[in-house]
């Protein structure tokens, strides 16, 4: 069984779009509910609980998403700006290793 | 007419008359009380709470915790106790038989006919009450976190509660509710209970709930209405604050997603326990005093963490649905499909795996990111709100921060006594 994956959703305000467009990685927008632009960077469970840990307010919604929310929008911002600059959502790694 | 609440219990609001109030507190012990009791009292005063007068004595206690009943049969789910510490008891000179006025802000509230001082094992309360004793789920805090006695007697409220703006159209007690719902002409009335600025996901829960309840029921007029009753009381840290909640459910209404002919927004003071199924049955019981006929019940209902499962509280009301005078309409989430392209029920659409499923967590998240979701997920007039709401009454967020905590306006207070 492939290892179990949980989106962190960096969703795309204006600001960010432009970012992407400047860069050419607009088309690494996913659209998620009824047109609304998406960045989804994935974690592994031991990635998972970091962010659970270093990131109080973080939230894994279990019930319904399986998504990890409710991360601070500077540390999105963050997790965004490495993403455009290595032109990969795979960036998990690298982001972390600061905390 | 009598109004019959749960039980069927005459539903009588305990209430002193203003005229009488001064010379009824003259001279009584004043013993301050915080929010949830105070919140408690509003509950007994009103009715909120029929058949209680006051709070529990120890046998009532022992029933609730053993049979899920009040000692004399009516199913009771939740305790509602009043503590005190030896060394406030001794502090105080308080002692069975006494007759106390309970101050809150500073002002005399109601006053408390204290019958029987006691002690309760607070772990077997916890283990009836919420299926586990572990002090980590929030009503077994709660619950710890009582003092060691417990005081039994009955509650008359000595002065209203001033509920103070935006949240005083939405304080609509027992009685006053139940003259509302003749004055719609609603025959059926089913309860929204929530803590929630709603998405379009709760909005489709009570539209499918309105369906259910309309049944057979002739449509020519206007015969069914929703009842959103938020509850208020304790908040913690990024929750939504109060304000946003109340507003945005009332908006719904407003901007014509409902209508004056089926739809009503109003508060009951109460600090959640997250008891789950038992807190269901004690929602039932609350709901049916307000005059509700039907009651939502989504999956696990009131409950926290992973301690109950997801169909548990309907189980538990199915076993003493024969002596609730309300009657459960159990709810499917509402979900995103953009194969059909609109908000569905996960009992109605087959592409599964097209599915987008949302929560509230997931709208917060995209809010705190910036971003103004589609009409098709959060409506733009309950956004603008959320927003203005954060400006006027949330210190310019939205959710519950330390600064709302210790500057927000009290959702009430009492006032001193005229005279
Ligand atoms: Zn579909």
């Amino acid at each position: 069984m492939a290892e179990e994956k949980y989106p962190i959703n960096i969703w795309v305000n204006e600001e960010r779009y432009e970012k992407l467009k400047e860069a050419g990685l607009a088309h690494m927008c996913e659209e998620m509910l009824a047109g609304m632009k998406v960045i989804r960077v994935y974690a592994n469970a031991a990635q998972r609980d970091k962010i659970l840990k270093v990131f109080p307010t973080a939230k894994f919604d279990s019930a319904t998403t399986k998504s990890i929310e409710l991360l601070p929008r500077n540390v999105k911002d963050k997790i965004f700006d490495v993403v455009v600059e290595r032109k990969s959502v795979d960036v998990l790694d690298e982001f972390l290793k600061d905390y | 007419m009598a109004e019959i609440g749960h039980g069927g219990k005459e539903i009588v609001e305990r209430i002193l008359d203003p005229k009488e109030a001064p010379a009824k507190v003259r001279g009584l012990k004043q013993v301050p009380v915080r929010s949830q009791i105070a919140n408690e009292v509003i509950g007994i005063s009103y009715g909120f709470f029929c058949p209680l007068t006051g709070f529990m004595g120890k046998e009532d206690l022992d029933s609730v915790v053993k049979r899920m009943r009040l000692k004399d049969g009516t199913v009771w789910s939740i305790p509602i106790l009043f503590d005190m510490s030896d060394q406030e008891l001794s502090d105080y000179g308080i002692k069975e038989g006494d007759t106390i006025c309970l101050t809150y802000h500073d002002n005399p509230m109601a006053i408390f006919e204290i019958r029987e001082i006691y002690t309760y094992d607070k772990e077997a309360m916890c283990q009836s009450v919420f299926g586990t004793a572990e002090s980590k789920h929030p009503g077994c805090a709660r619950t710890y976190a009582y003092k060691d006695k417990f005081l039994g007697g009955d509650i008359t409220l000595v002065t209203p509660p001033k509920i103070n703006p935006p949240f005083d159209p939405y304080f609509i007690p027992p009685l006053e509710m139940r003259k509302r719902f003749r004055e719609k002409g609603w025959q059926r009335i089913v309860a929204h209970q929530t803590r929630n600025v709603p998405h379009t996901g709760h909005e489709w829960l009570m539209k499918g709930a309105w369906f259910q309840t309309y049944a057979e029921l002739p449509i020519e007029k206007p015969l069914v209405g929703v009842l959103v009753n938020a509850i208020i009381g304790e908040k913690r840290k990024g929750d939504y604050i109060d304000e946003a909640i109340i507003l945005t459910q009332d908006e719904l209404r407003k901007s014509g997603y409902f209508g004056d002919h089926n739809h009503m927004t109003s508060l009951t003071f109460w600090d959640m326990r997250y008891a789950g199924p038992k807190e269901a049955v004690f929602h039932a019981a609350l709901r049916t005093n307000l005059g509700l006929t039907h009651h939502m019940y989504g999956r696990d209902h009131a409950g926290v963490g992973t301690y109950y499962g997801p169909y548990d509280a309907h189980h538990l009301l199915a076993t003493v649905q024969d002596e609730l005078n309300i009657t459960p309409v159990y709810s499917m989430n509402w979900l995103y499909c953009p194969h059909c392209g609109e908000i569905t029920s996960e009992g109605l659409c087959n592409h599964k795996n097209e599915w987008q499923k949302f929560s509230g967590t997931l709208i917060r998240s995209i809010v705190e990111d910036g971003v103004k979701p589609p009409r098709l997920i959060f409506r733009p007039e309950v956004f603008d709100l959320v927003m203005e709401c954060a400006e006027k009454y949330g210190f310019g967020s939205p959710f519950v921060t330390d600064e709302y905590l210790a500057k927000r306006t009290p959702v009430f207070t009492i006032p001193p006594l005229a005279g």
